[in-house]
């Protein structure tokens, strides 16, 4: 894996709920707001949706960054969605920051379909935190590196 | 004199005896003495005559509430998956049960696991049990061959030793701070109830590795995980794993790899602790049953904390309530949230009822 | 066979000597630190300063780890368009370096001739096997789990080990058992063994042989239908909780799946350990599971070791080591099979 070069961009997943978010992102395009070109949009149908595998999942494939945007609590597409993801988001951000996944990496965010601008902002946002970051290490999977010592034991 | 637990075990095989008798019970879910010191096993009984093997001591660690759906089924008269119920009351089940695992029969009867009509709590407050392992580490090298248990001290006997240390110092880190030894479900009452225990900080164990930095909490976390060998036993022992199939045998997305890389065994295990969330009572099953003797009873523990600082949830404490994740409330805490500060729409329930893409959307006429 | 004395500052000396040349492997006794992450749970790597120190009984894992790896990578490729591996698999280049496992127990040692039967043409564990030298210690004293004797084993055995020390009044005396031995004592000076001591060791295994029973053998000429709706398979199945710690802290269990791994555009397909007590291992593509119950699994485990084995091999698939009687979390004892199964009528 390249490391951190000057040139280095970070690959930011991001899970935005179709109603919400994901519009937010095409009024942000349509509207010519500029946003960091390193998010990854994976369009879901609510950010209820989002489950705790995904998001790992993305980190262990290699993402260097995870962004989760739903709806406004009171305006989910179905009705409660979004209420419900945020009690297990608050739940999965505290167990990765226990574990010592660097705050920062997994992020969630609101953004309503009328908020292309607030959109742009929170992807410039979470692209600076990652990128202050650095590309990641925590849970994600190297199988190159593998090979060479645990073959052996 | 008897001890306590000798008391609680006569009374435990008399009222299984009872029940089994009367009819009442098809089956009672207990256990029987161990093969080495330290150790029982669990034990289903279906006859009065085998009442006697059963027993209650010290060293009944491992969660009985996982046994119950298993054993409910298995007292059911055999029919096939198309079959209609069988009308009137099915045969029913009795169960030693602490706090802890009365609460997991609890979290068991709201998730529909299990049906409290057929379940009848044979409710033993829990003194503490004892960690084999805690024991063993005070002995390291010298094999144990025999245990004495009093009420507050163990008799511990190798071949050339014999040495009486004091019970409560080994018993589980998860007893040492447990608030509800008593069952919250009783329907027989063995022995005398114990009482709420206030110990000074029950989140002791956890607290201490939260205030670490965040690369000793993932230098701990890697260390403490790296002698997995993916046995599942913290699964497999747990009474809230129940899925027909666990995320981690899921090919298609494979969640999580199979073999020893240290990512997949991290992964494995936050997801197993993440899937307790606000339904983890702490018994400590998971941690007791680990061969290679990993803490990852932290990772719950944790889970624990937040849900009740949150969410003011202690699992299985409130039969009537919804289980956490599977209700919410308007005004929960968002700190975590990128954009926390943006403002909140209006949360009038008139809202509530919105539907579809706001007007003006980008989205609208495609 | 070549019998030599070696005192034990002289055993700190050639476990310093093939520090230099191989990769030298021990019992961790204590949990091991994050520092050594890439050593399988339970063994060390040593660098021959410090002396060696043995639990009494068998070491806390199994010698299988260095036989059947987990995982084992079988073949690797890659996904990329303009990689010029595109559509190849290939073998892994695999070190070839000696590794020395120190402070083995007869058991284990037995447990590796035992697994290599099912294993004879299998390439990966042959060549584990070529690369990997045991250098075991035979027991003085037994823990109350240990039923080597039972299963045709000895506590005093060099069967299996490359070389083999057994302590005398002031150190040990080595039993060269093989090539790979001859090869780990060659250059190092190191006098033969005394006579007398040879003459003693060999009486004290005659004892352990006299000693040992061989009741179970009986077990061999029963007919399996009946052992196979034996009543006790019933109450063992229900507490059982089925998960695979005894399969994997085994010596004797070497069963594995294969599965395509694939990490940003790299493939490997691995051999990683199964075992019979997960539903998924006897699971169909059809969706049937000929073994879907946990009553079924827990019994194909000790038939599989106490029969099946047996009845293809010869030998039964158990050395007796008494780990899965320690660890059990619901503490299933073979040892209470296996006399149950002899009861059986």
């Amino acid at each position: 894996m390249t490391e951190q070069s000057t040139n280095w961009e970070p690959k930011i997943i991001a899970f935005l709920c179709n109603w919400c978010s994901y519009a937010g992102a095409d009024l942000a395009g349509v509207s010519r707001f500029q946003y960091p070109s390193n998010i990854r949009i994976v369009r879901v149908p609510c950010s209820g949706r989002v489950s705790e595998n995904m998001i790992l999942s993305a980190l262990k494939s290699g993402a260097d960054g995870i962004l989760v945007s739903g709806c406004h609590p009171g305006d989910c597409h179905y009705i409660s969605g979004n209420y419900f993801a945020r009690r297990r988001f608050a739940l999965l951000s505290n167990l990765l920051d226990f574990i010592g996944v660097e705050p920062g990496r997994v992020n969630f965010s609101w953004v309503s379909a009328s908020e292309g601008e607030q959109f742009a902002e929170v992807v410039q946002g979470v692209t600076e935190k990652v990128k202050a970051l650095g590309s990641a290490s925590r849970l994600v999977k190297k199988i190159d590196a593998l090979e060479t010592e645990l073959q052996v034991a | 004199m008897p001890t306590i637990n000798e008391i609680v075990s006569e009374e435990i095989r008399a009222q299984a005896r009872k029940l089994l008798e009367e009819g009442t019970v098809a089956a009672v879910i207990g256990y029987a003495a161990g093969t080495l010191p330290m150790t029982v096993r669990p034990l289903v009984v279906r006859s009065p005559e085998d009442c006697s093997k059963l027993i209650w001591n010290t060293f009944c660690v491992l969660n009985l509430a996982n046994y119950l759906p298993a054993t409910l089924k298995s007292v059911e008269p055999p029919r096939g998956p198309r079959d209609p119920k069988p009308e009137g009351p099915l045969p029913k089940v009795a169960i030693c049960a602490t706090g802890c695992w009365s609460r997991n029969i609890v979290v068991q009867t709201q998730e529909h696991q299990v049906d409290r009509d057929r379940v009848v709590v044979m409710g033993v407050g829990s003194r503490g049990m004892v960690s084999r392992r805690k024991v063993e580490a005070i002995f390291s090298g010298k094999e144990i061959l025999k245990v004495e248990e009093g009420d507050h001290e163990l008799i511990v006997q190798g071949a050339d030793f014999s040495e009486t240390i004091n019970r409560w110092s080994v018993v589980r880190d998860n007893c040492q701070t447990c608030t509800h030894p008593d069952p919250v479900l009783v329907d027989v009452r063995i022995g005398e109830p114990v009482s709420e225990r206030k110990p000074p900080n029950p989140f002791i164990q956890v607290e201490k590795i939260e205030q670490k930095t965040v690369d000793a909490r993932w230098a701990w976390f890697t260390e403490e995980f790296s002698t997995c060998i993916r046995c599942y036993a913290c699964r497999n022992a747990c009474p809230l794993c129940y899925c027909p199939t666990c995320f981690v045998d899921d090919a298609k997305p494979q969640w999580v790899g199979k073999s020893l890389d240290a990512v997949d065994t991290g992964l494995f295990h936050v997801l197993r602790a993440y899937h307790c969330a606000g339904r983890c009572t702490d018994c400590g099953t998971c941690e007791t049953v680990c061969p290679m003797g990993i803490n990852m009873r932290m990772l719950t523990k944790k889970l624990n904390k937040d849900v009740l600082n949150l969410y003011g949830i202690e699992a299985g404490m409130q039969p009537d309530a919804p289980l956490p994740l599977t209700t919410y409330a308007m005004d929960d805490p968002q700190k975590f949230m990128a954009n926390e500060v943006a403002p909140v729409p209006s949360m009038a329930p008139a809202t509530l009822g919105h539907r579809g893409p706001v007007p003006g959307s980008v989205k609208e006429g495609k | 066979m070549k019998v030599l004395k070696v005192t034990p500052a002289e055993l700190d000396a050639m476990m310093q000597q093939w520090s230099k040349a191989h990769r030298v492997y021990a019992p961790a006794l204590v949990k091991q630190p994050a520092a050594s992450p890439n050593c399988a749970p339970g063994w060390r790597r040593v660098d021959g300063s410090g002396a060696l120190t043995l639990s009494t009984g068998p070491t806390p894992a199994s010698v299988k780890t260095f036989f059947f790896p987990q995982p084992e990578t079988l073949l690797t490729y890659t996904l990329e368009n303009n990689h010029p591996d595109k559509g190849l698999m290939r073998e892994p280049e695999k070190s070839k370096e000696m590794q020395v496992v120190v402070g083995v127990r007869p058991c284990d040692a037995r447990s590796v001739l035992l697994n290599n039967l099912p294993y004879q043409e299998d390439p990966f564990f042959q060549a584990n096997r070529r690369r990997t030298a045991l250098v075991g210690f035979t027991c003085d004293q037994s823990l109350s789990t240990c039923f080597c004797t039972q299963m045709g084993g000895s506590p005093l055995g060099s069967e299996g080990l490359d070389l083999a020390f057994s302590r005398t009044q002031d150190g040990f005396i080595v039993e060269v058992g093989s090539a790979k031995g001859e090869a780990l004592v060659t250059g190092l000076d190191l006098a033969p063994a005394d006579e007398s001591e040879i003459t003693a060791l060999a009486a004290r295994r005659q004892k352990e042989v006299k000693a040992s029973s061989t009741e179970l053998d009986t077990l061999k000429g029963r007919e399996l239908g009946k052992l196979y709706d034996a009543p006790l398979w019933q109450p063992l199945g229900e507490s059982c909780i089925n998960c695979g710690a005894c399969t994997f802290i085994c010596p004797t269990c070497y069963c594995f799946d294969i599965q395509d791994e694939v990490v940003r555009g790299q493939g490997r397909r691995i051999r990683y350990w199964d075992s019979c007590m997960f539903p998924l291992y006897s699971l169909h593509t059809s969706g049937h599971n000929p073994r879907g119950q946990k009553v079924q699994r827990t019994r194909n485990r000790f038939l599989h070791k106490l029969k099946y084995f047996p009845d293809r091999f010869g030998p039964f698939s158990c050395v007796g080591c008494g780990r899965c009687v320690q660890d059990c979390p619901v503490n299933i004892d073979i040892r209470e099979v296996m006399n149950d199964l002899l009861a059986v009528e």
